[in-house]
């Protein structure tokens, strides 16, 4: 369409990471260690993990981030760290929330409770990034065959080179 | 007057009977690069009947088989294949394409059937994980014989773009023994029915 | 005494995918379900992490197969975000006439295996038939009819060829009155009503709670689509509407669906017309030297070179044609991605089986997975 002005973006008055630290950190005090801006995003919060359940639930009950896309895990090979995405209908924005894991003890709170999509999310990190969520509901294998003992996408899982792949046929 | 048979009179397959040549019964089969004939000598009739059916019945064995029989049962497998439906990945899309209006596959007698024990190829058109190994040699065994494997696509014929993931299988002939690999990442459903084809051309040539 | 748990899958006709539908039913009435995922996890995000950034594109597009550029699209946002990067306008219109043109193709896939699962066999090939069009389209500048990598980080790979908004828009004139066609072969039949009316209902609290989003949302009476909330590429310049069905059933979806190809006809017209109008570079000129690959105008030299790169963290969300895709793109400096995490929309949609499929019977499955429309390479990735 020619000389169409491009309509109001309804990110102007847009929640800013300065907005999420005095909403969260009055209710949670030092159990946030710190809000940052995020490209495309309101802000990144960085949780202690401790505080998950509680602090995923507020952001959902009061400010208003109801949906819960991923959850995710990344492996930094001195520690871990889980983040979880949500989207706010209201504001529409998505903010991150992400908390660090010691490498000797991976384990957080599950969030199932506050939402029941986790429920896959945290299979999935479970599995792939070896992330241990107490209290899940059912956690087992979801894409890795049940029984496999590996977490694959931790940094020390080393892929094959494509030539050293010979496996021995069954039908030569 | 009939003469008396001095010995059983036994049809000599494949040999010529000259004047003053030895004709013996155990001569092979193709002695001369010639048309063998059933040379049938003064019979009486219940000698002929047995002796006809033990012509018949060499004759079938050694050329019928090869002549009359596996060319009617190649033949009619080979313009009636029915793959299994089954789709794994992105080849399966063009396998389904395919089967559309402009490529129509089903053209070539080629229908897919849900159960494998009515199929007699199974056409593996994606990548093959670990986790779904079993149940393809599973799949694989279900299907009666003769069958046919056909690898299509590059996941299927060496793993692919993904050959070195940690749960992929690097080849499904390294699962269940393939006859046609179709080169594509996905192959163009021209090149799928290039390849069942292909597999038409094999199925002609079937000695067993 | 009569229950029992099946598999329906991986092998199944049903199934559209390689996953196994595993119900419990109590005779023909559905108990409990269990999806079993996973038969084609191919590791494409730790694969990601040994690639080139450009490299990576080809595993995208087989991450979903009947939606390969919007998943191009998606990664490319992202990892342009990590590397710093800003590609040109036309490029950017380039990238929605690529999604907008999968959506039409993806419907029409969607279009395709549905009514094969409601036992509707000609409309199958009427669907086949036009997405070969779209197809021939696609073909025609980037080459393949579905594994394109066109997209590159930076912009596009190559423009349009001559003559080529003329062949889209005929394309365009073509399909309006196909998809009205589909609406009679479907809507006009009462078997149609009668198998998909009221079936699968999902309401608006409950696709939120189990993180269900695309027409599945939509057809609850949710208006929200991320090209309108959260626009991306150009879609803040061009004008359409969302589309929105009441009943939360499989006939919304439906009709969510139909309505947005017509949607996207709409916006392909007003991308042809902006894209007839403003010639221009499709590929950013300031590609570090690093980045180099075959079609950046940058030499291969830079190809490998190690050095301090910047680092970046990338975050994009797209409106993919089965729902909302994400991406989360760690760069720690270096050619490769750190870490690539991907959401797939079918990932959220089939993990609420439970809720729109416990309570009706086995016959009714066909019916609702197909309108929930799974594409398993995205959810396995």
């Amino acid at each position: 369409m020619n000389g169409r002005r491009p309509g109001p973006d309804p990110r102007r008055n847009a929640t800013q990471p300065d907005e999420l630290k005095t909403a969260l950190g009055s209710k949670f005090g030092d159990r946030i260690l710190s809000v940052e801006p995020f490209p495309g995003m309101a802000g990144r919060v960085r949780f202690e993990r401790k505080a998950a359940v509680e602090v995923l639930q507020s952001a959902r009950d009061d400010l208003g981030f109801s949906h819960l896309s991923m959850v995710g895990g990344i492996d930094w090979v001195d520690h871990r760290e889980v983040f979880y995405v949500l989207w706010s209908d209201a504001i529409r924005q998505y903010v991150l929330f992400s908390t660090d894991l010691p490498a000797d003890d991976p384990r957080v709170e599950s969030v199932s409770g506050v939402w029941p999509s986790a429920n896959w999310h945290e299979r999935e990190a479970w599995e792939l990034v070896g992330i241990n969520f107490d209290h899940h509901p059912d956690l087992r294998h979801l894409l890795t065959p049940d029984g496999y003992v590996f977490h694959p996408l931790l940094r020390s899982f080393k892929l094959h080179e494509p030539e050293e792949l010979e496996v021995k046929s069954r039908h030569v | 007057m009939t003469t008396p048979a001095t010995e059983v009179a036994r049809p000599k397959v494949g040999t010529m009977a000259f004047e003053g040549r030895p004709v013996d019964d155990e001569l092979p089969m193709v002695q001369q690069p010639g048309v063998p004939f059933i040379e049938i000598e003064a019979l009486r009739a219940k000698e002929f009947i047995p002796a006809a059916k033990e012509a018949l019945t060499s004759l079938i064995a050694e050329q019928g088989q090869a002549k009359l029989i596996r060319p009617v049962f190649n033949w009619a497998g080979r313009n009636s294949l029915f793959p299994l439906h089954w789709g794994l990945a992105c080849c399966a899309i063009e396998f389904a394409a395919a089967f559309g209006a402009r490529w129509d596959a089903e053209r070539f007698g080629v229908v897919p059937r849900s159960s494998p024990r009515q199929c007699d190829v199974m056409i593996v058109n994606g990548t093959v994980t670990w986790k779904v190994a079993h149940k393809l040699i599973t799949l694989y065994e279900q299907m009666p014989e003769p069958k046919w494997v056909v690898a299509m696509g590059n996941c299927a014929t060496g793993g692919g773009p993904f050959r070195t993931a940690y749960s992929v299988v690097p080849g499904v002939d390294k699962l269940v023994p393939v006859d046609i690999y179709i080169a594509g990442c996905p192959p163009r459903p021209e090149a799928f029915l290039d390849g069942i084809l292909r597999l038409e051309q094999l199925i002609r040539e079937r000695k067993e | 005494m009569s229950e029992m748990w099946i598999n329906m899958g991986p092998q199944h006709p049903m199934t559209h995918g390689l996953w196994n539908l595993r119900v419990r039913i109590d005779g023909e009435v559905i108990l409990d379900v269990d999806p079993e995922m996973g038969y084609l996890h191919r590791g494409i995000e730790k694969i990601s992490e040994d690639r080139h950034y450009n490299e990576v594109i080809t595993l995208m597009d087989r991450c979903c197969y009947v939606a390969g550029l919007c998943w191009e699209h998606l990664y490319i946002i992202a990892s342009e975000q990590a590397l710093h990067l800003e590609p040109p306008e036309r490029a950017q219109y380039l990238r929605v006439m690529c999604d907008e043109f999968q959506r039409i193709a993806s419907h029409l896939m969607w279009y395709a295996a549905f009514v094969q699962d409601i036992g509707l066999m000609s409309p199958f090939l009427y669907s086949m038939r036009d997405r070969d069009l779209v197809l021939d389209l696609f073909q025609s500048y980037t080459g393949a009819r579905m594994t394109y990598e066109y997209m590159r980080v930076g912009g596009v790979r190559n423009d349009l060829p001559p003559g080529f908004t003329d062949q889209a828009r005929k394309v365009l004139d073509w399909l309006i009155p196909r998809f009205h066609e589909y609406d009679q072969l479907c809507l006009g039949s009462s078997i149609f009503h009668k198998r998909c009316d009221n079936l699968g209902i999902l309401k608006a609290a409950d696709c939120v709670a189990h993180g269900v989003t695309g027409p599945m949302i939509r057809s609850a009476g949710v208006k929200r689509d991320l090209r309108k909330d959260r626009p991306y590429a150009s879609y803040r310049q061009l004008d359409f509407d969302v589309a929105v069905a009441d009943g939360a059933d499989v006939t919304g979806r439906y009709l969510v669906r139909m309505e947005e190809m017509r949607q996207s006809v709409r916006i392909l017209r007003q991308v042809l017309d902006w894209l007839d109008r403003h010639p221009g570079p499709v590929m950013a000129e300031q590609l570090p030297r690093w980045l180099g690959a075959p079609y950046a105008p940058v030499g291969r030299e830079g190809y490998l070179l190690k050095r301090n790169y910047p680092k970046g963290v990338g975050f994009s969300a797209v409106e993919e044609p089965h729902g909302e895709a994400q991406a989360y793109i760690v760069n720690e400096g270096g050619e490769h991605p750190y870490r690539v995490k991907f959401r797939s929309p079918v990932f959220g949609n089939i993990s609420a089986a439970r809720q729109y499929l416990v309570g009706y019977r086995v016959a009714d499955i066909p019916p609702i997975m197909g309108s929930v429309d799974v594409c398993v390479g995205e959810v396995d990735r």
